[in-house]
C-alpha cells in the first residue's frame, strides 16, 4: 500500500506493506537512520519519534498508521547548522556518551518541553523513564533538559 | 626518547595543562545529537543480505540431526550455511579455542549457533528459521557450579569442568586465625548480570575486489574480530579489514565472541555469496548469547585481633562462566587478587576456582570480577565490625592500605590515594552523624521505611597486569595545512577514550582541540594495538599518544628554532602559537612552522608505543607485582528501604576515587555517574535467570536496568595522585566506578534492616526475606 504523511517538514510518499513497521520504513525505505532499534518491543525508548508532536516508539507504531499524518526524526530538529536548543544543551552538558540513546532522548526531551516549557527536576526524570541510558547515568541528560529548558544554568 | 622521558617528567610535575583537566565534552557528541553518527546498521548498502543463526533451544545436548528442507523452500532464502561449509578453523573463542563457531555435534548452552540462514529479507530468514527441525538426544547437564566441581558431575567439556585454580598463600593464615580474638566465616553470592549495551551486536561484511573481505562492525577490538573471521574463512589476516563503526556501547561482551560472531557469520555469507551480507543481533538473540557478568559465590572467613586489626583472611571463590571459557580464566584472576578488599593482612590464603557449566557464557564485563570480589570482602568488613562492636568506616581506616603497606600479593603500596579518598568520604558523607541518627530514625518509626548508611572501599589493579600484554599504538600525523590525525586501533564506544587521546596530542603538539581529529579505528591502516579492554586507553593508549606527538613536537622544534632565531630549548608550543619562552611576543603561528617543515621535506607522521613494565607473580602462591599501579575509590551509600513492598531506594552515593590524572573532567563526570549506576543495578535490581539453563531474562521487560528516576544523587571527588605507568600519572578509570556499589549499598541495607546481606541483587522478594529474619531475631 502507499502512504503519504509529512516527515520533518518534507511530503512522503512511499510503499509500505500492512504490517510494516514505522521504524523499519524511517530507517531502510526513507534512510532516516538516527532513529534506532533498541529492544523491539517498546521497553527502551530508543526508536521515540513525534507524531503529530506526540512521542511515539516506532518501533510499535504501523507505518500505515502514520498516513495524512507529520512525523518528526531526530534529523528534523535542527535547522540548518543551527540545533536545537535540547541538541545544543546535550553536547554542552556532556549527556552523550556512545550515543545510541541519544535521538531517543533528544527526542522525549522536545516533546516533554513543548507540554511542559519549565519542568521541574522530578518531573523531568518521570517523564523520560521510558528512555533507557546504560553509559550517562543519566544525570547529565537531566540536566542537559533542564538547562534547555532554563531552568539552571549551563554548568561551569 | 630521553626527551620524550623528559617531557613526561615536566608534565607530570606540573599543573599547567593547556588542554588537559579542561572539561571537553565528547568530540563526536554533535554527530550524535543531529542523529548523523554512523553505528553499522546505518551504512546497509541496498542490496544486502540478511543473516542470522539457528541457535539451540535446549542447553545441554547431542545434534542428531538438521532438517532444513522446508526452510529451503522459503522464498528469498539465499544460502543455509553449517560447520560443513566453513573453509578455515571452526572457533569463535576470543582468546581460548574452545568454541565452535558453529556447532558440529553437540550444543553445550541454550542459544549456541547450529547453522546460519542468509535471505534476501529480514522476515524470510526468521521464518525459515522458525522451519528448521533439529534432532537432539538430551544430555545431563549441570547448572550449578558448586555441583559442576564435583568429580561425578556432567562434563561440560571433555576436561574436566574445573578451567582454572588460582592461588593465595601469603604468610601463615592458620597461625594468624590462631592469633585472632574473633573468627567470621559467612558464603556470599551474586547472580549473572547483563550489560547490555544500548546497540545490539551487528557486522556488515562485503567482498573485496581481491578476494578479501571488509567487515564493519559494533565491537571493541576489531584486532580480535580480524583474527577470527580470517581463521574461519581460512584466508591470511591481511585479507581480512575490520573497521568499527560507531559503537553504541561495549562495556565488555563487545571485546568478547558475540562481535566475532556477527562479523563472521555476515563474512562467511559474503564470502560464498560474493555479496555484502548483514547480522544484526536482536535484543534477545542479543541478551541470550552476549557475555555477562559471571556469577560468584565467595566464601570469606576472617580473623581480627579485639581492636580490629586483621590478622588472617580465607577465601574461596567459584566462579561460573557458563559453557565456554571466554575471559572467565582472567576474572579469576582479578577477582581473587582483590578478594580480601584494600587491606593490609598480614596472613591471607585464598583459592578461586573457574567453572564451566550449561548455562550461557560469561565473559568481560565492566569491573571483570571486581564487583563481585568487592562486595563479598565489604559485607564481610561490616560483619566482622557488627562482631567487634566497631564502627564499619573505624575498622577499615584501621587496616586500610598506605604507602608501604603490603597488599595480599606481598607487593608494596607506593602511594596514599586511598587513605585521602577515605578521608575525603569520610568528612563529606557525614558518616557519624548520618549512622546514628538513621539508628535513631529506625528506632522510633512508624512507617513503613528504614535508612540505612553503609561504606565501601576498593583498590583496582591498572589496565591488564596479568591479563596480558599491556602495549599500545598511536600514530599521530600533521597535513599541510597544520590539520593533526590520529589514528589507532584503540577504540570509543561512549567511553570517551578518544577524547582523552585527542586531548593528549593537542596538549603535546600545543594546538588547539578542533585542529586535531581522531580517525575510525581500521585494521588496515594501523597495527594491532592490543585490546580495548581493562580501562587502559587513557593511561597507556595515551602514552602511546604522548610519544607520537612529542616526537612530531621536536622534529618541528627544530624548525621553529631557525624561524624564531632562538635556540630550539626556548620554543614553546601553546594554544596553536610557537615562540620564544624568552621572548613571547617572537611567534610564530603552529601552522607556520608545519609550513616550512613541509617545505624543507621533513615527514611529520609518527607511530608512539608504549608497553608497561611486566608484572610478575608466582603462580602457586600469587606472590609478586601482578599490577603497576592501582585506582582507589571509597564511597559512601545512602538508602531507604520499604519494609512493606521490599523495595530498596537509593537516595545519595558520596564517593571520592583517585584517578592519579584528570585528563578530561567531564568525561570522568560521566564515567563516575554511569558506572555508579550500572552498579547500583547489580546492587538491586539485575538478576539474569537461568532456569535449567534456558534464558528467562532476553529483553527490558524481564531484565529491569536502572531508568531515570531510579538513579540516586551523586557527589564525588577526585583525587590526583599521580600513577607511575599512565599518561602523565593518569590511572585506570573507565570501570573502577562500578565496583564499590554493590559493597556500599548492600551493607546500607544491611544497617537498615540490622541483618546481614549474603546475596545480591537485593530484589523486594530478597529484602522481603531480611525483613522477616529481622522481625525473628
Amino acid at each position: 500500500m502507499e502512504i503519504e504523511f509529512t516527515l520533518n517538514g518534507v511530503r512522503k510518499r512511499v510503499q509500505v506493506e500492512p504490517n510494516e513497521l514505522l521504524l523499519n520504513v524511517l530507517r531502510e525505505k526513507l534512510y532516516m537512520t538516527g532513529t534506532k532499534y533498541g529492544c523491539g518491543i517498546g521497553e527502551c525508548g530508543a526508536c521515540t519519534v513525534l507524531l503529530d508532536g506526540e512521542p511515539v516508539l516506532s518501533c510499535l507504531v504501523l507505518a500505515a498508521d502514520v498516513d495524512g499524518r507529520e512525523v518528526t526524526t531526530i534529523e528534523g530538529l535542527a535547522r540548518g547548522e543551527e540545533l536545537d536548543e535540547v541538541q545544543k544543551a546535550f553536547v554542552e552538558e556532556g549527556a552523550v556518551q556512545c550515543g545510541f540513546c541519544t535521538p531517543g532522548f533528544i527526542i522525549t526531551a522536545k516533546s516533554l518541553l513543548m507540554e511542559n516549557p519549565n519542568p521541574s527536576e522530578e518531573e523531568v526524570r518521570e517523564y523520560i523513564k521510558g528512555n533507557l541510558c546504560r553509559c550517562t547515568g543519566y544525570m547529565n541528560i537531566v540536566k542537559a533538559i533542564l538547562r534547555a529548558a532554563g531552568v539552571i544554568p549551563q554548568t561551569p | 626518547m630521553a626527551e620524550v622521558e623528559k617531557q613526561v617528567e615536566r608534565l607530570l610535575n606540573s599543573k599547567d595543562f593547556v588542554v588537559i583537566g579542561k572539561g571537553i565534552a565528547r568530540v563526536d557528541s554533535l554527530e550524535a545529537v543531529t542523529g548523523r553518527l554512523a553505528f553499522t546498521g546505518d551504512l546497509l548498502p541496498s542490496n544486502v543480505l540478511y543473516v542470522r543463526p539457528v541457535r539451540s533451544t535446549v542447553p545441554h545436548a547431542l545434534i542428531k540431526d538438521i532438517d532444513f528442507s522446508a526452510a529451503k523452500n522459503i522464498p528469498g532464502i539465499v544460502g543455509i550455511y553449517t560447520w560443513r561449509d566453513i573453509p578455515g578453523i571452526n572457533d569463535a573463542g576470543s582468546l581460548i579455542p574452545d568454541r565452535p563457531f558453529l556447532a558440529v555435534d553437540k550444543v553445550r548452552h541454550y542459544g549456541e549457533a547450529m547453522a546460519i540462514i542468509a535471505g534476501e529479507r529480514p522476515e524470510a530468514v526468521d521464518e525459515a528459521i522458525g522451519l528448521v527441525r533439529v534432532e537432539y538426544e538430551r544430555l545431563p547437564a549441570v547448572f550449578d557450579p558448586v555441583e559442576a566441581m564435583k568429580p561425578d558431575a556432567p562434563k561440560v567439556h571433555d576436561k574436566g569442568n574445573i578451567c582454572r585454580h588460582m592461588k593465595i598463600r601469603k604468610g601463615d593464615v592458620e597461625k594468624g586465625f590462631q592469633e585472632a580474638d574473633v573468627i567470621i566465616e559467612n558464603t556470599y553470592q551474586t547472580e549473572f548480570i547483563d550489560s547490555v549495551p544500548p546497540e545490539p551486536e551487528i557486522g556488515l561484511a562485503s567482498p573485496d575486489q581481491d578476494g578479501g573481505i571488509t567487515c564493519i562492525g559494533s565491537m571493541q577490538n576489531p584486532f580480535d574480530v580480524r583474527w577470527k573471521v580470517a581463521d574461519i574463512l581460512g584466508l591470511p589476516q591481511e585479507k581480512v579489514r575490520v573497521i568499527q563503526a560507531a559503537t553504541g556501547g561495549g562495556f565488555g561482551p563487545k571485546s568478547d565472541e558475540t562481535p566475532i560472531d556477527v562479523c563472521a557469520y555476515a563474512a562467511l555469507v559474503a564470502y560464498k555469496t560474493g555479496r555484502s551480507a548483514v547480522s544484526i543481533m536482536t535484543r534477545d538473540e542479543a541478551m541470550v548469547t552476549q557475555a555477562k557478568r559471571h556469577k560468584f559465590i565467595i566464601k570469606n572467613k576472617t580473623g581480627a585481633r579485639s581492636d580490629g586489626r586483621l590478622v588472617a583472611w580465607e577465601s574461596t571463590l567459584i566462579e561460573d562462566t557458563g559453557a565456554y571459557i571466554s575471559k572467565g580464566h582472567l576474572v579469576i584472576v582479578r577477582a581473587i587478587f582483590h578478594c580480601a578488599g584494600p587491606y593490609d593482612i598480614p596472613n591471607v590464603k585464598a583459592d578461586g576456582y573457574c567453572v564451566l557449566t550449561n548455562n550461557t557464557f560469561a565473559g568481560s564485563t565492566r569491573g571483570f570480577g571486581a564487583p563481585q570480589a568487592f562486595f563479598a570482602a565489604e559485607r564481610q568488613m561490616d560483619e566482622l565490625a557488627r562482631k567487634l562492636g566497631m564502627d564499619p568506616f573505624e575498622l577499615r581506616l584501621k587496616n586500610l592500605l598506605r604507602r608501604g603497606s603490603k597488599t595480599i600479593t606481598s607487593a608494596e603500596i607506593e602511594d596514599d590515594g586511598l587513605a585521602m579518598c577515605a578521608e575525603w568520604v569520610y568528612n563529606n558523607s557525614e558518616w557519624v552523624r548520618k549512622r546514628r541518627e538513621y539508628e535513631e530514625f529506625n528506632r522510633k518509626t512508624r512507617g513503613p521505611i528504614r535508612k540505612g548508611i553503609g561504606v565501601a572501599m576498593i583498590y583496582h589493579g591498572n589496565t591488564l597486569g596479568p591479563e596480558g600484554e599491556d602495549f599500545a599504538y598511536v600514530d599521530v600525523s600533521v597535513d599541510k595545512d597544520g590539520k593533526v590525525s590520529v589514528r589507532t586501533g584503540l577504540t570509543d564506544f561512549g567511553t570517551g577514550a578518544a577524547t582523552g587521546l585527542l586531548m593528549i596530542v593537542a596538549e603535546e603538539l600545543g594546538v588547539t582541540l578542533d585542529k586535531v581529529r581522531m580517525e575510525r579505528p581500521d585494521t588496515s591502516k594501523v597495527q594491532n594495538p592490543g585490546p580495548t579492554v581493562a580501562s587502559r586507553v587513557t593511561a597507556i593508549g595515551g602514552r602511546a599518544a604522548q610519544e607520537a606527538a612529542s616526537k612530531i613536537r621536536e622534529k618541528l622544534k627544530g624548525v621553529a628554532a631557525e624561524m624564531l632565531g632562538c635556540p630550539s630549548e626556548r620554543v614553546v608550543f601553546r594554544e596553536g602559537r610557537v615562540y620564544d619562552s624568552e621572548n613571547p611576543e617572537n611567534k610564530v603561528s603552529f601552522e607556520e612552522v608545519v609550513s616550512q617543515a613541509y617545505r624543507i621535506g621533513l615527514e611529520l607522521k609518527e607511530t608512539g608505543y608504549y608497553i608497561a613494565p611486566p608484572t610478575k607473580w608466582d603462580e602457586e602462591t600469587g606472590q609478586g607485582k601482578p599490577y603497576n599501579q592501582y585506582t582507589y575509590g571509597a564511597e559512601v551509600a545512602e538508602v531507604e528501604v520499604d519494609v512493606e513492598t521490599g523495595l530498596v531506594k537509593v537516595v545519595r552515593i558520596t564517593c571520592a576515587f583517585d584517578v592519579g590524572r584528570i585528563v578530561n573532567p567531564i568525561g570522568l563526570k560521566d564515567v563516575v555517574h554511569g558506572g555508579t549506576i550500572m552498579g547500583m543495578g547489580q546492587a538491586i535490581m539485575e538478576r539474569f535467570i537461568h532456569e535449567d539453563g534456558i534464558v528467562l531474562t532476553d529483553n527490558f521487560s524481564t531484565y529491569w536496568i536502572p531508568t531515570a528516576v531510579d538513579s540516586p544523587e551523586i557527589i564525588y571527588h577526585l583525587i590526583e595522585s599521580p600513577g607511575p605507568a599512565g599518561a602523565y600519572g593518569a590511572k585506570a578509570m573507565g570501570e573502577i566506578p562500578v565496583v564499590p556499589p554493590p559493597a556500599a549499598i548492600s551493607n546500607a541495607v544491611a544497617h537498615a534492616l540490622g541483618v546481614p546481606v549474603k546475596q545480591i541483587p537485593l530484589t523486594p522478594d530478597r529484602v522481603l526475606e531480611l525483613v522477616k529474619r529481622a522481625g525473628e531475631t
